[in-house]
């Protein structure tokens, strides 16, 4: 090798190494180190824009104010199995915010959550939204309500219970609003009607992606006829332009999302911050915010009822019905769903 | 290398078989390759230059890409250095185990890069069966880049080294002799003799291995922590973004890792022909 | 690296070396002496062990038993980059990315010279071998012959104190390879560093070496000069190595060799007793044929037989005769252009076979068996 080429050679290698040994700063002109105060939040993918663009600001505004310290957040989303599974292996969550009470209930047995993380004024549960039905401009498939999903050449798109807190509770408002309707009519709960709407709709089922993210884009892009899916993301769509109708079923499920704080991993030093972020969830900006988003408030109904573009629902309900994910999982998700119709 | 292809005919006149052949190539390559990396280019320039211009100069995008770089940059100076060290010692020492050291070290490729992730976390995590130990101690090694740079080690570990012990393999014997009697120390021979025989390997290694560690995502989704500028790397990036339903935006920073590939294997390719020239 | 002072004359002594290669003998007490400025080759087939002596006086390997020594330092126990020996290797092993220049300065690079001592050496060399034009290119570029060349420079440069050649002609074509022995052995002279050759092909051992070293199956059965090696071989091995030989049995009988009818007297000093048995070696070239009756007294007649075989060769004719005693025996013959025309012969022609000159040699084999008998 000539001796200019090795000269060339080392050169490059030289900046390459000086260039490497710097990690990237943190943008936002933090540098790579924590400021003052510094809250880690690992959330579902759908909190993203609310919590950044608002509610991070708004509290760390309020934080100055009141106590002179600045606070930065890191935050991490995915769906939310995901993100309890990343905290379960000790991702340094300060706060977690799930798309489903069950994924808290495995941080309670790991011992990251005390048992009684819900004994606030609102059970723990920052927002809401009911699960609808987003068809094609002009709903040309005509459907109304959730046993329509059933009916000869609707292609539907459902996301993977296994890994979508969504399509759990997907699965939930399409069994829940069934038993709803039957109840109100005969006064008993028809688990034969549930059930064979679950299984017609499961048909028409072409596409089982991972998470409710995922169901959602792959519904964008022009697949299928008729995606179940959180108002919310509805909206959010509708937002955007694309060409979209929500038909909101008679009897539907609230899907609630709850607030935890990873006890595990907030010091107590760290811990009032901590709390004071999460009771601001609460707070009237906050909720105020998630409205802004599309959500619905878990503390105030007004804010929903005069939001025009919330659609009303006539039988609404809520995991309770069911006696609580203790009960609907194992009895629904599974015995039902995973046995009888899935697995069929 | 260049190839010497052959000249030879076999008709007279015009041969139907070559461009049949390479038509045949084209069309299968179509639906399978070529489409789906063409309609990433389409997909990310469809919101207009402008958006994709702040796709890419978003903040956190840079820092992804730049995150990207760092580490596989790490990853792979390790797994060269460490390829080259372990092809001399399996290719010159025989002793009890030996192959068995050899396959293990191609193993990782046949793990699914997910499980690899998760038994870092098994091992290395604060719960993790050494990571217990070190958390005392203030050391976490999960959920930090250093992470990322170790997830990438083991996903890429036997690339380099398995481009560069045959090369070992197929070296004559003669050399390195010739060079010790001519009064070379162990170290003198590997420095003078037997290393530029390696060039055009170390560099193909190192580029694989470089390259490979750029697109990793399963691992590193889980070692990570996939902290939005702080421990996100380019994929994740991509992915979180599709998550949030901005698809341009994925798909642009998608752009620049497939035009960053692109570069990097045209570089194998044509330097690799100019260190084989000589 | 010591200069020889005139007090010795020897560059390189091997003595004692054994080497096994786990339960197989490779090497039995190999001992021989390279004095200063000499060729020696190290004759054998594949297997002789040749080749391993060559790597033990490398220092590429070491002996089990036996010492090493390079004008007059035991070297034994030092590796082979402590030697300051010069291998040219079969495969040349010319460092493939390096020039011409760079690989003849290898060895100077490493001893740490000055450039201006490197720059000079390498100019010489390149004059000496004839590498000029050649100087800038890669090993990849070069012939069979200027590699070989480049391997020569190479072990000179540093002075080495025994250039040691691992069959560098194997590669080559036929012709090729007899004109760059010659050229070799030129060179050789001129430089005056004491050379060490392995090779299996008699022609070029006869022809480059000062002395010859004969090796069967790791036993040396004889060292001598080529004249000497093939007019006065020591076994029947080295015999039939250099050379076509014929070989017959018979006994020592009063002072004269006795086989059913023939009889030969014996001539100078041949180190064998009385009944003791023997075998007679004597060569193609030094048999005479001629028609019974014209027999003269320059040889020594061995018996009667008759042409089986004419075979024209080229240069000379080889001729197959069955001899007259109870074994039908049946030897070569090879006869020069001047015999042909004086004496043509037929098939089935009764001769008289006549020896020029013959060797009478202990009857067994090996040498080995030599040293276990009691002489």
């Amino acid at each position: 090798m000539t001796n200019k080429i090795k000269f060339g050679l080392t050169f490059v290698l030289a900046i390459s190494l000086f260039m490497m040994s710097c990690l990237p700063s943190a943008p936002g002109g933090r540098g790579g180190g924590k400021a003052a105060r510094t809250i880690t939040v690992y959330g579902f993918s759908v909190m993203k824009e609310s919590l950044e663009k608002e509610i991070y600001p708004a509290f760390a505004a309020k934080w100055k104010a009141e106590h002179g310290e600045d606070v930065s957040f890191q935050s991490s989303f995915a769906g939310s199995e995901t993100v309890t599974n990343q905290i379960l292996q000790g991702a340094p969550a300060d706060i977690g915010i799930f798309s489903i009470e069950r994924d808290v209930d495995r941080l309670i047995v790991a011992g990251h959550v005390p048992n009684d993380w819900y004994v606030t004024p609102q059970k723990g549960i920052v927002n809401k939204t009911p699960f609808v039905i987003l068809v094609r401009k002009g709903n040309p498939k005509g459907i109304t309500d959730f046993a329509d999903l059933g009916k000869e050449g609707v292609k539907v798109i459902h996301p993977d219970p296994v890994s979508s807190g969504g399509a759990q509770w997907s699965i939930l408002s399409i069994y829940g609003s069934e038993l709803k309707k039957s109840e109100a009519e005969t006064g008993k709960r028809d688990e034969a009607r549930a059930l064979n709407t679950l299984k017609t709709i499961w048909r028409n089922v072409i596409a089982t992606p991972g998470s409710a993210r995922e169901a959602r884009t792959q519904f964008e892009l022009g697949q299928g006829d008729a995606l179940i899916t959180y108002e919310l993301d509805a909206l959010l769509m509708k937002d955007a332009n694309a060409a979209v109708d929500v038909v909101i079923p008679k009897s539907t499920i609230f899907s609630e999302h709850p607030v935890a704080i990873v006890d595990r991993n907030v010091t107590a030093e760290e811990r009032p911050v901590v709390e004071a972020f999460r009771n601001f969830l609460w707070s009237e900006e906050a909720q105020k915010a998630f409205v802004k988003n599309h959500f619905r408030s878990a503390t105030n109904e007004i804010f929903n009822t005069t939001n025009a573009q919330f659609g009303k629902i006539e039988m609404p309900f809520t995991v309770e019905y069911f006696g609580g994910w203790s009960k609907a999982y194992p009895e629904i998700i599974e015995k039902i769903f995973r046995d009888q119709v899935q697995n069929k | 290398m260049s190839a010497n292809l052959s000249g030879i005919r076999h008709t007279r006149g015009f041969d139907v078989i070559k461009p049949l052949s390479i038509m045949t190539l084209i069309i299968v390559m179509m639906p399978l390759v070529l489409l789906p990396l063409a309609s990433i280019f389409i997909f990310g320039t469809s919101n207009g230059l402008r958006s994709f211009w702040n796709a890419l100069t978003a903040p956190e995008a840079i820092f992804a890409l730049q995150l990207s770089m760092v580490t596989s940059f790490w990853a792979t100076a390790f797994n060269v250095v460490f390829g080259l060290f372990a092809a001399y010692v399996l290719s010159k020492y025989n002793f009890w185990g030996r192959n068995a050291l050899i396959v293990t070290i191609s193993l990782p490729t046949a793990i699914p890069t997910a499980v690899a992730g998760f038994a870092l976390l098994l091992l290395w995590g604060p719960y993790g069966i050494l990571g217990k130990y070190l958390e005392p101690y203030g050391i976490h090694l999960m959920f930090t880049a250093a992470a990322i740079i170790l997830a990438n080690i083991f996903v890429t570990f036997p690339l380099a080294f398995g481009v560069i012990k045959p090369v070992f393999d197929t070296m004559n014997q003669s050399l390195e002799e010739a060079s010790a009697t001519m009064g070379a120390t162990r170290w003198q021979t590997f420095w003078h003799v037997t290393l530029p025989s390696l060039r055009g390997a170390i560099l193909s290694g190192a580029l694989l291995t470089f390259a490979r560690s750029v697109g990793e995502f399963g691992s590193t989704i889980l070692v990570s922590g996939n902290l939005a500028g702080r421990t996100q790397t380019a994929p994740l990036y991509i992915f979180a973004k599709f998550n949030e339903g901005q698809v341009e935006a994925a798909n642009a920073i998608a752009i620049v890792l497939a035009l960053f590939s692109f570069l990097i294997f045209s570089v194998l390719f044509f330097a690799r022909d100019w260190l084989e020239a000589e | 690296m010591t200069e020889s002072t005139g007090k010795t004359q020897i560059a390189v002594t091997v003595e004692g070396i054994s080497k096994k290669f786990g339960a197989a003998s490779v090497l039995e007490d190999i001992n021989f002496e390279v004095s200063e400025g000499e060729t020696i080759v190290l004759l054998g087939a594949s297997g002789s062990g040749k080749t391993t002596i060559l790597r033990i006086i490398a220092g590429l390997e070491a002996p089990d038993s036996g010492r090493v020594i390079l004008h007059a330092k035991d070297v034994t126990k030092i590796p082979a980059r402590g030697r300051g020996v010069g291998v040219i290797f079969q495969s040349y092993a010319l460092f493939p990315k390096m020039s011409v220049e760079q690989n003849i300065g290898y060895g100077l690079r490493l001893r740490k010279k000055a450039k201006a001592e490197i720059n000079e050496v390498t100019d010489g060399l390149i004059e000496l071998t004839g590498l000029q034009e050649h100087r800038k290119k890669y090993p990849s570029q070069l012939s069979g012959g200027q590699q070989q060349r480049v391997a020569i420079a190479r072990a000179l440069a540093y002075n080495p104190e025994v250039l040691l050649f691992d069959e560098p002609f194997g590669a080559l074509d036929a012709q090729i390879r007899t004109r760059l022995r010659r050229e070799i052995r030129a060179l050789l002279k001129e430089i005056k560093v004491p050379s060490i050759f392995i090779t299996h092909d008699q022609e070029e051992a006869l022809e480059l070496g000062d002395r010859i070293a004969v090796l069967n199956e790791g036993r040396l059965e004889q060292i001598g000069t080529p004249y000497d090696v093939y007019t006065k071989p020591a076994t029947e091995y080295v015999a039939t190595f250099l050379g076509a030989a014929n070989l017959m049995l018979g006994i020592i009988n009063d002072g004269k060799f006795e086989a059913e009818d023939v009889f030969l007297k014996i001539e100078g000093d041949v180190p064998v007793r009385d009944r003791q048995s023997v075998k007679l070696v004597f060569r193609p070239e030094d048999v005479f044929l001629r028609k019974p009756e014209n027999l003269t007294q320059n040889y020594q007649p061995l018996t009667d037989g008759f042409i089986e075989e004419v075979n024209f060769v080229g240069a000379f004719e080889r001729v197959v005769v069955r001899l007259n005693i109870s074994t039908r025996q049946p030897i070569i013959v090879t006869r020069p252009k001047t015999e042909t025309t004086a004496f043509p012969l037929t098939i089935g022609q009764k001769v008289k076979v006549g020896l020029v000159r013959f060797r009478i040699l202990p009857n067994y084999t090996l040498a080995s068996e030599r040293a276990s008998r009691v002489v």
